[in-house]
């Protein structure tokens, strides 16, 4: 048994001693706006609504030792992995040493990326003069690149999941790699979005790259180096500032995952947190083995996890470098559910992320109560769609995740209906966008009453969406969170899990959690329903005015007052 | 040439700039802001500054107004009633499921404009295509208003699915509501917007009918004011988008004024680089406002203010034309502060006008950036306008305990520091604009204004690389000069999403006689935009067309060649329409010259003791009255007016150029 201890070594100690905090105020900030430009740069040309709309991908800056300088706010399910893949990426083209001016690098391995293959990175390294002095990077979520399906629950293997790019140069020196370039479209089944996408990241990374040119230009290498290591002294001393509160001690909770979505058997897995001081680390190791179907979760992706739980609790709403991230350690072991090896497949890798982010803040609560919510409807509820038009025959495909009511606080009721934690910063489509381009009649968009988990403070409600089918299609289904109920904290009841129901034209309904390519004909009616949130404190103790304003604006019905509020009524 | 006031009502003060025909003379006048009745503050600036012949004479009174953003704000405005298709009534809450704040467990939305039970469904159904799905029940309706009178409701909201492409449905839903008695203003979402999306177009509807309770009342009753006072001119309101409407208009359509507020800088701006940029070789100009609170950027090319398509406000999206004016914490009242981490950081949050900055001695002790520009001598010591005196010993007691926790060693640093960072946040604004719009902003100009624009200006350009400012005539009271230069607008927008081929642009001349003929402005200069999109793509540019003249061909030409200003390339791939607008310029004085400069005064003269960036050290220098600057003067130095001061630092060289503009040169590289 091999446990695996990931933390980050300080590079170059003492070398942002004598740094102007001046300088380094104004570097941190020009980084952070560099980001943003690369983000901004991205939403505006990319061609697949997963990046433009849902916001599915990450932009960062990383220096020559691979330490994060500044990341975009974008989804925080990406926080810090694209560290992993821009090591990688480098390393599959030869190294630093193989890498010069206008080179584009492509990669896309689910183990280096954390995701699956269709989270595609692209790696400028960026110099000044003659030195190479940093990277810029963007991952993002390509419509399609092969695989069994355009979306998968069901794989046994990575190599069933997509076409694997493992570090190779799509432009060589400012030239593009038409043999790459031709491998990437034969391999999808919508080339013709992906070539839109793949322009718009390497327009990005590019605008990045020179944006963050210009500012080692302005201030001058050694400034520039000197000033980033004083701001990831920084960012680590605000980071360690927060945990230095909390009573050191250890904190532990346990939950279980649904199903490997191959065959559907629980899985159980716990968290343990250490926090010692102002350092913390987070134990993943009791955990299965890496499990047959795609549900594992690859290192990188065990590590975000890890850091938006921390980001969330202590990240005081800074966008984070390399430095917050210095007082955490991970501990997990080789060939388990948190750190499977190859080929283990990976492509649902966020169910299990996103269950690791809600149990590690649950554990905090006794450190914290005051910081802590009860759990949420915890999953994104990811649907994929494809087809083609009946009139032109034409291919299309669209996904998206979908909101979940949030849990209950200590001070206040849950917000209902907001995107899942992880992909915080994801918008919902609306609905007459997607009228406008897919064929579907949104039939009911609404908060689902009597949904939110009773308490002092009441959970957020779900969501109810139908939408009725008006060109067969297919649908792939990744809910997770559809067996286990969102907890209640401190007295409070559970919520409602997710759930997804197909109604078929001759009336059979069938609900499906985690499936892949299920046929919808003409005529059939899809209903999802989102979990909501837990309630925090006995119900007996909920205000009964807001008992009664939950009934005057319809978010509780009188049966569910008279069997959870009797005391208000 | 006609006789205009332009009032505009700011968060502290309110600014009055009145250009009289007959003389060509200029008044300008400032009262504080009376928020509770801000025509108070309005009418007071009038009496301070126009004499009832003046008045009398006057064609145009030209008005900025936060009534509706305050109304918003405050949450003070109309009870609201909601109808809406049948299965939708939560789409004002359900937004679009994210969060302001990313990394914040407990974030909320802040509660809909309407509540759940005046959302009321009615039972219909338009289809994408605008082909009829569902008829519309008419007794829904009923029912709706119904409760509506039982609740009291004052204003109603009708927003059904996919009425953009067919507005039948609310048409037939208003006819029924008033039929069943209700007799309060109902605002229909294809007229409010016309444009797809059911969350922002719910959102804009209803704000729509939540501030027009507001915004009609006030707006008649300061009309009645100036009447009595002799006016008998026409009173305009500032739009979000740039222009005027008429007082009617505005009266019907108060969400288009809701973002106006920092759009007159960017007017005048742009109207600056329309009639100078040539001789000034400004082909692109940064507005560079900085304020009290706030550093307000613009990038203007070839003249043109920067139009965007939906706007923000107080976390609710707008479907209405808007300047693109960033905004950020970066102004002379911003704080400076040590960080847990010891970094020293400034703004966003603001000493505001009360208590202000330290050096104002009125209660405040923070270090603001006012107290580290006084300390180093950039804003001459003595006297500013409002009768304040500034404090250097008061800034530098403020400044002094910054010098602790950030390690930084003396007071004269710590100054320099907040001074240097409060640039850097200003310069990353203009980048964002820049690099947004695809623009590279060296070799244009800075063109500062606002109370402390002029004292950025040289530091800025150092940041942009960008070898000229231009400091306008009454650079501290430009923004107002903006109002009087507006021209009447009026706009209306359809999505129509189809192929741009040749059977499309026949088809949006149709659109366009339509929505112009629903603007009803005779007289006017049409002016038609396309939103246009590569097919699969979603966010559009905005292009200009003349129809009649263009066909495909052309309109594709024009649009690769704006993509590619903005994105660097360009693609095969066929075009698409998404919105078709419709603009109608009613120019009120074509000819209006540029303002030309204040009497004069300003304090201080002679020399002061300054730093200068650019030498990293304390230097002595003269202090110019801006009327008397000769020639190429040298810097560094202070050139100073009553409402401003330009501090020009060593390196460059200041001259008044022929328009009243100060003109500030680079005379070597940084």
């Amino acid at each position: 048994m091999t446990i695996v201890r990931t933390r980050y070594a300080e590079a170059h100690p003492g070398l942002g001693d004598g740094a102007d905090p001046v300088t380094t105020e104004i570097i941190r900030q020009g980084l952070n706006a560099a980001a943003d430009q690369m983000k901004q740069s991205l939403i505006r040309t990319a061609f697949s609504p997963i990046i433009y709309e849902a916001l599915d991908f990450a932009v960062a800056f990383y220096d020559a030792d691979m330490c994060m300088l500044a990341q975009a706010p974008t989804l925080p399910a990406f926080m810090g992995t694209l560290g992993f893949c821009v090591r990688e990426a480098v390393e599959g083209v030869g190294g630093p040493a193989a890498l010069s001016p206008g080179d584009v690098i492509l990669y896309n391995d689910p183990y280096g990326t954390g995701s699956h293959p269709q989270d595609a990175a692209m790696v400028v390294p960026i110099f000044h003069e003659d030195t190479l002095v940093a990277y810029s990077a963007i991952k993002a979520h390509w419509l399609d690149i092969g695989g069994k399906d355009p979306y998968c629950t069901d794989t046994v293997d990575v190599h069933q999941e997509g076409t694997i790019f493992p570090g190779v140069k799509l432009y060589d020196a400012g030239r593009l790699v038409s043999d790459v370039y031709r491998m990437i479209l034969a391999n999808s089944r919508m080339p013709e979005m992906v070539i839109g996408d793949i322009n718009a990241m390497v327009a990005g990374a590019r605008t990045g790259a020179e944006a963050l040119g210009a500012l080692v230009r302005r201030h001058g290498l050694d400034t520039f180096r000197r000033c980033v290591a004083r701001m990831y002294a920084h960012g680590e001393a605000l980071v360690r500032g927060w945990f230095e509160r909390l009573p050191d001690g250890v904190y532990q909770e346990s939950s279980v995952i649904d199903s490997d979505g191959v065959n559907g058997t629980p899985i159980p897995f716990g968290v343990r947190v250490v926090v010692e001081g102002s350092s913390v680390t987070v134990d993943l190791t009791d955990c299965p083995d890496q499990v047959g179907g795609p549900v594992n979760c690859p290192l990188p992706s065990t590590v975000a996890a890890v850091r938006i739980a921390v980001a969330f609790l202590a990240g005081a709403g800074e966008q984070p470098n390399e430095g917050h991230f210095r007082p955490l350690e991970l501990v997990t072991r080789l060939g388990s559910l948190f750190h499977p090896v190859r080929p283990a497949p990976c492509f649902m890798y966020g169910i299990p992320s996103d269950h690791a982010i809600e149990l590690i803040i649950k554990a905090l609560a006794e450190a914290v109560p005051e910081s802590v919510p009860a759990a949420s409807g915890g999953d994104i509820n990811a649907l994929v769609w494809w087809g083609n038009r009946e009139a032109t025959g034409e291919p299309w495909a669209d996904g998206a995740p979908h909101p979940v009511g949030q849990g209950a606080g200590p001070s206040a009721d849950g917000a209902s209906a907001l995107m899942y934690i992880s992909e915080s910063a994801t918008r919902f489509t609306p609905a007459e966008v997607w009228e406008a381009r897919n064929p579907w009649r949104i039939e009911r968009l609404a908060l689902a009453e009597d949904s939110g988990g009773p308490g002092r403070h009441r959970g957020g409600l779900g969501l109810d969406l139908s939408f009725r089918i008006l060109e067969d299609q297919y649908l792939t289904a990744g809910l997770a969170r559809t067996a286990l109920a969102p907890w209640g904290l401190e007295g409070g009841l559970a919520g409602r899990p997710n759930r997804l129901t197909v109604e078929y034209p001759d009336g059979r309904a069938e609900d499906f959690s985690l499936k892949t390519r299920i046929f919808l004909p003409k005529g059939a009616v899809v209903h999802l329903r989102t979990g909501s949130g837990g309630g925090y404190g006995p119900p007996a103790e909920r205000d009964p005015e807001a008992v009664r304003a939950d009934l005057r604006e319809g978010y509780i019905t009188p049966e569910h007052a008279a069997r959870h509020y009797p005391h208000a009524l | 040439m006609t006789t205009v006031i332009g009032v505009d009502v700011g968060g502290t003060f309110t600014d009055l700039v009145l250009h009289d025909a007959a003389t060509g003379e200029i008044r300008v006048a400032k009262q504080p802001t009376t928020p509770s009745a801000p025509e108070r503050g309005v009418l007071a600036a009038v009496d301070a500054a126009v004499p009832p012949e003046l008045l009398a004479r006057c064609r145009h009174f030209v008005h900025g107004t936060t009534v509706g953003l305050n109304a918003l704000l405050e949450r003070r405005g109309a009870t609201v009633g909601l109808i809406t298709t049948a299965g939708f009534r939560d789409v004002l809450e359900i937004r679009r499921g994210d969060r302001d704040d990313p990394y914040d467990l407990f974030w909320t939305p802040p509660p809909p404009l309407v509540p759940r039970r005046l959302r009321l469904e009615v039972a219909e159904r338009v289809a994408a295509d605008g082909s009829v799905v569902r008829d519309l029940e008419p007794e829904d309706v009923r029912r709706a208003a119904e409760t509506f009178a039982a609740e009291g409701v004052d204003a109603v909201a009708i927003v059904l699915m996919n009425s953009y492409a067919n507005p039948a449905h609310e048409a037939r839903a208003a006819e029924l509501l008033r039929q069943a008695g209700f007799a309060g203003p109902v605002s229909l979402s294809h007229e409010v917007s016309g444009e797809y999306r059911e969350y922002e177009r719910t959102c804009t509807t209803v704000v729509d009918a939540f501030v027009r309770h507001r915004m009609g009342p006030y707006l008649h009753n300061l009309d009645h004011e100036l009447r009595v006072r002799g006016f008998a001119g026409e009173l305009l309101v500032t739009r979000s988008g740039g222009g005027a409407l008429a007082l009617a208009e505005a009266a019907a359509r108060p969400f288009e004024t809701i973002l106006s507020g920092p759009v007159a800088g960017a007017a005048a701006t742009a109207r600056l680089a329309a009639s100078l940029g040539p001789s000034l070789g400004m082909g692109t100009a940064v507005a560079a406002d900085v304020g009290g609170t706030s550093f307000d950027t613009a990038l203007i090319e070839d003249g043109r203010l920067p139009l965007l398509y939906q706007g923000e406000v107080v976390g609710l999206p707008l479907q209405s034309p808007w300047v693109d004016v960033r905004s950020v914490g970066a102004g002379g009242g911003s704080v400076a502060y040590a960080d847990a981490g010891g970094l020293l950081r400034v703004g966003p949050r603001s000493a505001g006008a009360d208590p202000g900055p330290a050096c104002y001695q009125r209660g405040g002790t923070e270090p603001t950036v006012t107290d580290a520009a006084l300390h180093l001598g950039m804003i001459p010591r003595g006297h500013i306008s409002g009768g304040i005196e500034l404090s250097e010993d008061a800034a530098a007691r403020a400044l002094a305990p910054l010098t602790g926790p950030t390690g930084i060693d003396g007071v004269d640093a710590v100054a320099v520091g907040v001074v240097r960072i409060a640039a850097a946040h200003m310069a990353q604004a203009v980048r964002g604009v820049t690099v947004e719009r695809g623009v590279d902003p060296r070799g244009g100009a800075v063109v500062a204004f606002g109370g402390a624009g002029p004292v950025f200006g040289c530091l800025l350009a150092d940041e942009l690389d960008v070898d000229t400012v231009v400091v306008p005539p009454n650079a501290g009271n430009f923004s107002a000069v903006g109002l009087v230069q507006a021209d009447i607008v009026r706009t209306a927008a359809r999505t129509m999403v189809r192929p741009l081929d040749d059977e499309a642009l026949p088809l949006v001349e149709r659109v366009t006689e339509a929505l112009f003929e629903r603007l009803a402005q005779p007289g006017a200069v049409r002016e038609v935009d396309l939103d246009l999109r590569h097919r699969g793509q979603e966010h559009t540019l905005t292009i200009p067309v003349r129809l009649g003249e263009d066909d495909v061909a052309s309109v594709s030409a024009r649009f690769s060649e704006a993509y590619h200003r903005a994105f660097g390339h360009t693609l095969p791939d066929p075009l698409e329409i998404v919105t078709v607008r419709a603009t109608g310029r009613v120019v009120l004085d074509a000819d209006r010259p540029m303002v030309p400069a204040p009497p004069s005064g300003g304090s201080g003269r002679g020399t002061t003791r300054l730093w200068s960036f650019r030498r990293g050290a304390w230097t002595e220098a003269p202090v110019i009255r801006r009327e008397d600057l000769d020639g190429v003067a040298e810097g560094p130095l202070l050139v100073v007016e009553p409402t401003a001061t330009t501090y020009v630092d060593a390196g460059f060289a200041a001259e008044t150029h022929e328009s009243g503009c100060l003109l500030i040169t680079r005379k070597d590289s940084a």
